[in-house]
């Protein structure tokens, strides 16, 4: 399976947007991509980008109910620590232990091995909250001018 | 906002930027832990033109230095800098750390930090008009806008600056400064034998100073001659290696430089400067907290960061003022005020990281 992405070009820099019918954006720059009742969630190239060099990941306990919204995750870079916030409310499932050892993949492979958390979805209705590839390009794109 | 002259010069070499103290600023180079390696081990080049620039002169402009700065500059010679020198509120907290440059008999250079500029420009206005000075006694000049301050950095910082045709760097000693001195291409307002970053273990680095169009030929110059360039976050990792202070973290108008152990920016006996009293009787009653550094476990990713508590037990008995990923230690170190009752130097204390606790161990500076 090949993946798309949307290039997004801003005076500040070059960001991908990852592009498949079942990934969705927050506005907070997490992304979710859906498969069942499951979500797997990571942050974006953009928001890894803004964090540069990630020395230290947080992650939840599995089992764990989040709120929408919620802080469930932190991400440090050498520079300042910043909260991953759970774009659907579920329960955590499984979350990306490699991550404890090789932070750095948030940087490397933000759209794959480095996810963070997987979801079990409670609340269905909050998919259509979140921002589709387009929706999400254009949002980086505004804060970016 | 305002930006360096060398922004984009140094965009064009990769620079991730961002904002500090109202400047658009370079952050790094990609990455700032290469960037700290290079520096220890080789050289590294820092664009600080943010930190502002102030000339001050006049017949009465050493007078009015002596009543501002906490370091006596009688035995200052010219090409002599005073090292770090305090200006401190009227309370002895800390206005801002400076560095003095003897220009001439009547004429000083002063680099501050960028966040104070404005606030030290007031400050002077203030202080010369209650000393009765006039404007032609003591002239202020801000130079900020049309200079640019480069600090060449690491070990390999003389033969670089010898490669590029500057001899004297041989026999330039710590705290030195030589006016004009030529680059192979370009030419300098002045180049001393100082920094932030500590590195004067081994060798000590370079600060050059020069109008805008050398600055970004002198900086295109080093790059080419083989220094790495490198951003804001690893200076201040340097510097937290160091336990060097960060004005607005560590220090700041509500601590005395006796808490911080600010030793060397002070000159002992030194009472007739504002604010250099309430320093010598605090000195003389004694301090309730000092600045100590810690060092976290090898294997703690967690960084320790401003504002963090310190605990003995569950009583709170400190807090962190700056910490950093040490890739010199490959561990986590970092600085805060510490109760004197519990300073336990060569001992631990824990730090509280998002609920969770570290122990840490006190230490003194340097953490390196």
């Amino acid at each position: 399976m090949s993946d798309n992405y949307l290039i997004v070009k801003t005076s500040m820099g070059e960001y991908l947007v990852r592009k498949s019918s079942n990934v969705k954006y927050s506005e907070s720059d997490e992304w979710i991509s859906v498969s069942g009742n499951i979500a797997v969630v990571g942050v974006s190239d953009y928001a890894q980008k803004k964090l540069r060099q990630v020395v230290n990941v947080e992650l939840p306990e599995v089992g764990k109910y989040v709120n929408k919204g919620e802080s469930v995750a932190i991400i440090e870079s050498v520079k300042a620590v910043s909260d991953v916030y759970s774009p659907l409310s579920g329960k955590v499932v499984e979350v990306n232990n490699a991550l404890t050892l090789h932070p750095e993949l948030v940087n490397t492979h933000p759209y794959d091995d480095g996810w963070l958390f997987k979801i079990e979805i409670l609340k269905p209705d909050e998919l259509s909250e979140l921002l589709d590839p387009e929706e999400y390009v254009n949002k980086i794109m505004s804060s970016e001018k | 906002m305002r930006s360096s002259p060398l922004i984009d010069v140094e965009k064009a070499y990769g620079a991730n930027l961002g904002q500090f103290a109202g400047w658009l600023i370079t952050m790094d180079f990609g990455d700032p832990i290469n960037e700290c390696k290079e520096v220890r081990l080789r050289a590294g080049l820092f664009d600080i033109s943010h930190m502002g620039r102030l000339v001050i002169k006049g017949f009465k402009s050493y007078e009015f230095l002596q009543k501002l700065a906490t370091k006596d500059l009688s035995k200052l010679r010219q090409g002599e800098m005073s090292g770090p020198a305090l200006i401190l509120n009227k309370r002895g907290g800390i206005k801002d750390d400076v560095m003095l440059y003897k220009l001439s008999d009547h004429e000083w250079l002063m680099v501050c930090n960028a966040a104070n500029t404005e606030k030290n420009l007031q400050w002077m206005k203030e202080i010369r008009e209650e000393l009765k000075m006039s404007e032609s006694d003591v002239v202020i000049e801000d130079i900020t806008d049309r200079t640019v301050l480069l600090a060449l950095q690491g070990p390999k910082s003389p033969e670089v600056l010898e490669s590029l045709g500057i001899e004297e760097v041989k026999t330039m000693k710590l705290l030195n400064f030589i006016p004009k001195l030529k680059l192979r291409d370009s030419e300098t307002f002045l180049v001393s034998r100082s920094g932030w970053t500590g590195e004067e273990v081994r060798s000590y680095g370079f600060e050059i100073l020069s109008d805008i169009p050398n600055g970004i030929k002198i900086y295109r110059e080093l790059l080419e001659a083989g220094v790495r360039p490198s951003g804001l976050v690893a200076r201040d990792i340097l510097r937290t290696e160091m336990g060097y202070v960060l004005y607005g973290s560590d220090i700041d108008e509500d601590v005395n430089p006796i808490e911080a152990r600010y030793w060397i920016a002070l000159t002992r006996g030194k009472e007739d400067c504002i604010g250099c009293q309430e320093v010598w009787s605090r000195y003389k009653e004694g301090v309730k907290r000092f600045r100590f550094g810690f060092k976290m476990k090898k294997d703690v990713k967690a960084i320790p960061r401003h504002g963090y508590r310190i605990l003995a037990g569950d009583e709170v008995v400190g807090e962190v003022t700056s910490g950093a990923y040490s890739p010199t230690l490959e561990r986590c170190v970092g600085m805060g005020y510490i109760n004197t009752s519990h300073a336990y130097l060569g001992f631990s204390l824990d730090i509280l990281i998002r609920d969770k606790r570290y122990e840490v161990k006190i230490s003194d500076f340097p953490l390196i």
